[in-house]
């Protein structure tokens, strides 16, 4: 229980650096670290229930995304602000290095484990990201066509 | 403002978004919005990750046309979120062509000092540690690792070298500073060091935009984007690899 608090204030943190990097105005600074801190902390619950890494960054991704359309609707900003920021303790950052790494010490075995399961990750995070944007896409016209009537 | 004004406001919003890494259908979405806004019959977008085409054409007069080559790309939500907000003020005929014109001109870079962006770099690392199993320790390394990497970047930024090249310098600061910090304390776990250290570096950003353009149908661009981050992410491969045979080298046990 520790560790997850550990970890998700941690993601928040760095997910609000993160935001800065990339120049996200200040006032969304906190939403974009919330959806981050969300997602690490899902997929770290997940890896501590025993799941594979796979499947935890796809439930960790599809929580991300939801977050970051539902404050793209409440705060009228475009969903890349809260989603770039957000997605980054999925992106498999950490497989593709350890891929490179075990090239380097000429463990072929283990290197092209991490590769495959980098693409796994990037797919799985592909499909998180289509899943909640083809859901939102559904509303939006009904929504206008209200607004028209 | 006759046709020819209005085709170079709405490049030059498209210009800005993809500039500061914004999806390739949202900036064709502006700069339709902003064209049919202005009631002009037949417009059309082309929208690629390297330049813009636009085209207005009015029945019975000559069709005009501005193209845009965009060169370097690098990622600023703030101006995103202002051309967003100014578009669908301009959209909504809160602001007139002018005004538009005279807005988007003025839209600023950068909005924190270097200060915020040194602290930023270092947060992120020492954030993310506990993420991959790093405790007390492997956080404060990370700090440290990102003490090495905002140097870097800072730096990095005065001399204006290439992106590849930048990304493979900061990596190898990364890759020695943990080799260091692991030899300086033998308890250290070298790997989540290193791992979190290279997470600002990470191309999450080319990832998430490939992914979204790729699914709707962009193929060229969301083709080019995710060859753009398999790039980066070499240039980080090799910028940890060369780091760690060069501590290896240099001082003996550390490293592989």
């Amino acid at each position: 229980m520790m560790e997850l608090f550990l970890v998700t204030v941690g993601c928040f943190l760095a997910v609000v650096g993160f935001a800065v990097l990339v120049e996200t105005p200040g006032k969304y600074l906190l939403q974009a670290g919330f959806a981050g801190a969300c997602g690490g902390g899902v997929y770290f619950f997940g890896m501590q229930k025993g799941l594979d890494t796979v499947p935890a960054c796809f439930l960790s991704a599809l929580v991300i995304s939801l977050l970051a359309h539902i404050f793209a609707r409440i705060f009228k900003a475009p969903v890349t602000v809260f989603l770039i920021a957000g997605i980054l303790p999925t992106v498999p950052g950490a497989g593709m290095y350890r891929a490179v790494y075990y090239i380097i010490t000429d463990d072929r075995a283990r290197s092209s484990y991490y590769l495959i399961q980098t693409l796994e990750i990037a797919g799985v995070i592909a499909l998180a990201v289509f899943i909640v944007d083809a859901v939102f896409r559904i509303k939006i016209p009904r929504r206008q066509e209200k607004d028209r009537s | 403002m006759d046709d020819k004004s209005i085709a170079n406001m709405a490049v030059l919003a498209g210009e800005i978004m993809l500039r500061s890494g914004a999806e390739t259908y949202r900036v064709e979405d502006t700069i339709k919005h902003i064209l049919d806004t202005a009631g002009t019959a037949e417009t059309e977008s082309l929208v690629m990750l390297t330049g813009i085409i636009v085209t207005i054409d009015r029945p019975g007069q000559e069709a005009v046309t501005v193209m845009r080559r965009v060169h370097e790309r690098g990622t600023n939500m703030h101006r995103i979120v202002e051309v967003n907000e100014i578009s669908r003020k301009y959209c909504a005929r809160e602001l007139s062509a002018e005004e538009t014109w005279e807005k988007l001109k003025r839209i600023k870079g950068k909005q924190y000092t270097v200060w915020m962006y040194n602290l930023a770099t270092i947060l992120v690392p020492a954030g993310f540690a506990p993420l991959f199993g790093g405790g007390l320790r492997e956080i404060l390394a990370a700090g440290g690792a990102g003490i090495v990497l905002a140097v870097l970047m800072t730096i990095g930024k005065r001399v204006k070298t290439s992106a590849f090249i930048l990304n493979i310098l900061c990596a190898v600061g990364v890759a020695v500073a943990a080799v260091l910090l692991k030899l300086w304390n033998p308890l250290l776990n070298m790997d989540t060091v290193i791992i979190s250290g290279i997470m600002p570096l990470v191309p999450g950003v080319a990832i998430t935009n490939a992914i979204r353009d790729t699914l709707r149908g962009d193929y060229i661009s969301g083709g080019a984007r995710a060859l753009e981050a398999f790039v980066t992410a070499a240039a980080i491969a090799i910028g940890v690899g060369v780091g760690m045979a060069l501590t290896t080298v240099f001082w003996q046990g550390g490293g592989l």
